[in-house]
Formats: structure tokens, sequence, C-alpha cells
């Protein structure tokens, strides 16, 4: 090991060790329960077994049947990929001219953008129910328990969330391009649709991402809003979860199975994308 | 002067007035109201009751809501401080397989909420696999006292990566000269790291613990998909408390007043994060 290398070890050799192992263990000890219990038989899961007396794929082709998972994923898939485009199109757009151009309240804007991540979901909720329900009684219009109407509910998070990370992106973008092009006789629009988008495309990558998952790991907007046939995967999971309990033989394997299901959309996007993800996660506010 | 091209902030800012203010707006108009499910077909001419809401929901649990809101976002955000440290701390030097380790250390805050709880009731259930480790058969996790504690651990088991993140990138900032000299002056590793590392730490990990408290304050999924609603009195935080006020009691008005005082104690740390976090692209002449 070279000297400058032994310079900035912060802690002795073993204590990495064993910090690293305990670590690794309490973060794998949940996810390998889960994996080994979805290859378990429900009755093994329910007497408290780890690790399984019989292996077998039963729960993942059973699962399908036993909860509506699939509606769920297909309703998921597409009001969160409509949040995503849109919260990542419309906060580009949104957060350019917040970084290239200072006017009154600008700075009001961005200290909401930031500040909108943390507001309590369960406030937004009940304005957003009441204004979708009187949408039905004042104008005819049914909005609570379609698709349309979660996709828009979502915007309250995805929207904000999406003009944020933008704007951390686009204020370290260099101008020298866009003042050349537009000394050149470029306009604004040419500009954003020739320069602005196709350099910032990782981040507005990143954005949508971001955007899709907040949609994806929501239970309490879907809770409320929609109904059985436009369930999203979560809540498909969770009316699965409540319901096991009080009944004969509770089926935990299944339900273990559907909790992968539900997460692989999400560990694969992170293995995907997981350079350019892993530093928008600092800037806070997904979880 | 070149023209600003602030129309096109009008897409975005339209649909954000639509979505987000007139929301906000109308949450305060509806804690000055007594909404609930026979007002609510005609919820404009509901009738208007002032500050009613806000002293009736003092009597209705919201007190209690807060106390264990707030002691729970606290003990989960000093918990989580220690292990986010350590593992920054471990995964600071090269090695190989360091990156899988990197990885595994990610896999808590990745995995969806919804997931992360259905898969500790599981586990949780009497008969689970956790009572079965600890031979404690038949103890309940999912009520009664433990369930705060409960609630704790999944909190912290599921946020720590989130603290190890802003405790990595700020240890990466450190320069090498720093290592450097106090390898020269011969400091063994305890004062090295207590005098000249962790003072650099102590910016970002205050900044994180803020957006990490609110973060737990805010939670929702877990305390639901963990327990359901209504949630046992113990584990009764204020996401739950409105939650159900709305949507089981059909309380209106009465929640959005509860909403609203909760909003009021998350403002607290919120501004304190809003002061901290760099807003604008010209930081210098103390503008924020």
């Amino acid at each position: 090991m070279s000297a400058s290398a032994e310079a900035t070890r912060l802690l002795p050799r073993p204590l990495i060790v064993t910090l690293t192992a305990v670590l690794c263990a309490i973060v794998l000890a949940p996810i390998l329960y889960i994996v080994l219990a979805s290859l378990n038989s429900d009755v093994g899961v329910a007497s408290g077994e780890f690790w399984p007396s019989s292996f077998s794929l039963d729960s993942y082709t059973r699962v399908w049947t036993t909860a509506d998972l699939l509606t769920g994923i297909v309703n998921s898939l597409i009001v969160c990929a409509l949040t995503a485009v849109a919260s990542a199109l419309l906060g580009t757009t949104t957060a350019y001219v917040l970084v290239r151009y200072t006017f009154t309240g600008r700075l009001t804007i961005l200290r909401g953008l930031v500040g909108l991540q943390s507001i309590p979901g369960t406030l937004m909720l009940l304005p957003v129910f009441v204004m979708f329900s009187s949408a039905g009684n004042y104008l005819g219009l049914t909005v609570i328990g379609t698709r349309w109407g979660l996709f828009v509910a979502y915007l309250t998070f995805a929207l904000p969330f999406s003009t944020w990370v933008m704007v951390t992106y686009l204020r370290g973008l260099p101008r020298e391009l866009e003042e050349a092009a537009r000394t050149d006789g470029a306009s604004t629009l040419v500009i954003l649709r020739r320069i602005i988008f196709p350099l910032s495309l990782p981040a507005i990558v990143v954005a949508g991402i971001f955007a899709f998952l907040l949609g994806w790991n929501d239970v309490l907007f879907a809770s409320v809003l929609t109904r059985p046939d436009t369930h999203t995967a979560a809540v498909a999971l969770q009316v699965f979860g409540s319901s096991q309990e009080g009944g004969a033989v509770p089926v935990y394997s299944q339900m273990m199975a559907a909790a992968l299901i539900c997460a692989v959309p999400v560990v694969v996007l992170y293995l995907v994308f997981q350079r350019y993800l892993v530093g928008g996660l600092t800037t806070g506010g997904v979880k | 002067m070149r023209q600003r091209p602030l129309w096109l902030l009008a897409p975005g800012g339209a649909l954000m007035i639509l979505v987000i203010l007139l929301p906000l707006g109308l949450a305060g108009w509806i804690s000055t109201i007594d909404l609930d499910q026979y007002t609510l077909r005609r919820w404009v001419q509901a009738p208007f009751i002032g500050l009613g809401n806000y002293t009736e929901s003092l009597g209705s649990g919201l007190l209690h809501s807060i106390w264990i809101s707030v002691s729970f976002a606290v003990l989960s955000t000093l918990a989580t401080i220690p292990i986010g440290i350590a593992a920054a701390l471990v995964t600071q030097n090269a090695y190989r397989g360091r990156a899988l380790v990197r990885a595994v250390f990610l896999i808590p805050y990745v995995l969806p909420s919804f997931v992360v709880a259905t898969v500790w009731r599981t586990m949780l259930q009497p008969d689970g696999v956790v009572n079965n480790w600890l031979g404690a058969d038949g103890s309940l996790w999912l009520s009664g006292p433990r369930s705060y504690w409960a609630l704790i651990l999944v909190e912290i088991w599921a946020a720590w990566p989130f603290i190890y993140l802003m405790a990595l990138a700020a240890l990466q900032s450190v320069d090498h000269e720093v290592h450097e000299a106090s390898a020269v002056d011969g400091a063994t590793w305890w004062p090295k790291l207590t005098r000249v590392v962790l003072p650099y730490l102590r910016g970002p990990v205050l900044l994180a613990c803020l957006l990490a408290t609110l973060n737990h304050i805010n939670n929702f999924t877990l305390p639901f998909v963990l327990f359901g609603a209504p949630a046992p009195d113990d584990v009764n935080v204020m996401p739950m408390l409105v939650y159900v006020t709305s949507f089981q009691s059909l309380r209106f008005g009465l929640s959005a007043a509860m909403a609203v005082v909760s909003l009021i104690i998350i403002a607290i740390p919120l501004f304190a994060y809003l002061r901290a976090v760099r807003l604008d692209v010209h930081e210098e002449g103390g503008r924020r």
C-alpha cells in the first residue's frame, strides 16, 4: 500500500473490516430473508422459518392470481412514465429561465422549489381530493379514480423536485455555447431545443427517473385517489399485506414474492443509472 | 439589454400554481370550515367556524401525535448519524470490492418504503422470524408499546444511507494535504479522526440531519404499511392522524387544521434548512 493511501486511511484496518462486515450483515439479513421467504412455502414463512424447509418458485406463479398485481404494475408504469416525462420537460424549461435570467421573485421561487419538497403529503392530499371531487360535483368530470387524476396529483411533488434537479445541473453549464448561438441570431426556443436539451440530457434523465420513483413509491395519494381497477403496484401490495392477518394461513411467501416484484423496476433503474443517480440522491427529498 | 424570455416560465408556473399553490391555499381555507362527508358535495357552502377545528384538534390526540412524531424523528436522526458516518469512513479508501460494498450500503435507501415496510411487517409478526431469533415467542411488535421502537428500528434501517451519502461526499472534499499533514505530525487515528477529519463533516452532516428529520416527520408510508390505519396509539404519528381523520373519520375540516399545525412544526427545521442550502448561482456577497 502506498504511503499516500496509508495517509488517507482514517480507521485501523481491523476496525474497517469489522464495521464493514457488521453493516453489510444488517443490510443484507432482511434482503436475504425476502429472497428466501419468497422461495419458501406460505406455511413455512408463517411459522417463522428463515431457511426454507423446501424451495420452490410456486409463489412467483401463484401471486399473480392471489393479488391484483399485474393491473397495479401496468397502472404504475403508465402514470409514473407520464409524470416523469411531463415533469422532466417542464422542469428543464422552467429551470433554464430560473438559472439564466434574473427577475423579481426569482429567489422566492427557488426557495419555494426546495421548501415544497418538505411539505407533508398529507397536507396536499386533502385539498387535491376536495378539488377533484368538486370537479365531479360541479363540472360533471370524474377525476377521482382515474389515472389522469393520479398523474396530476403526482405533479405536486414531481414538478418542483425535477425543476430543482435541473436548476442544480444547469447552473454548472457554461454559457458560452448559448451566447455564441445567440450572436448568430438563434431564438430562445432554438437554443433550448438545439443546445440546452442535448447538453443536459443526462440530468433530464435523472430528473425523469426521480419523478418516476416518486410516483412508484407513493402509497398516500394512490390509496385515496384510485379505485380497484386503477390501483398502483404500491397499493396492490399494501392491500394484499393488510388483508393477510386474521385469515386462515397468511400467504406470506407470495407476499414476499410480490414485494420483490415491486422492487425490481426500482433496482433495475438504479443499477443502470447508478453513476448519475447517486449524485441526485444527496439533493434530498426523494424519500 | 436583451429580451428575457420569462414567458417560458408560463407552462411550468401555471401548472405549479394549479397543483401546488391553489391546493395549499385551499387547505388553509378548509381548516376553517366545518367540512365532513355530508357537506363535501357542496363544500363551498360549508359553515365557517373560524378556529373551531384548531381548538377541537387539540382535544383529539393532536398533541400526543406531535410528541410521537417529533420524538420519533429526532431519535431516528440521532441514531443514524453514527451509523452513516461510520459507513462513510470505512468506504473512504479504495480496496478491491469497495464498489460492491457501496452498492450494498445503498440498498435500504433505494428499496421503495412500501416494500421495506411489507417485509418488516412480515418479519415482525408474533410468529415471525424476528421473534424466532430472539426466542421471544408471540411478542407483539406491531401493536402496543413496542410498536414505537419497531417503527424507529425500521426507519433507522431504511434511512441511514442518506447520512452515509452526505458524509461520504463531505469526506471526499477533505484536502489531501490535511491527511498528509496530520500523518507527518504522527497523530494516531483517533485524535486525527476527532480533531482533524470530523470537523470537516460537521456542516454537511448537520444539513443532512435537518433534511433527514423533515423526512422522518413526513414519513407516511412506513407507519401506514407497517401498522395499517388506524395506527396503534403508540405510533399514531401526525401523518397517520391526519390521514385517518380525513379519509376514515371523514372530518375533512378537522384534519386540514391538524395538517396546518403539522406544517407549522415542520417549518422550524425547514427554515433552518432553507437558510443553509445553496440556492443561487451567485453565492458571494451574502445574498441568499
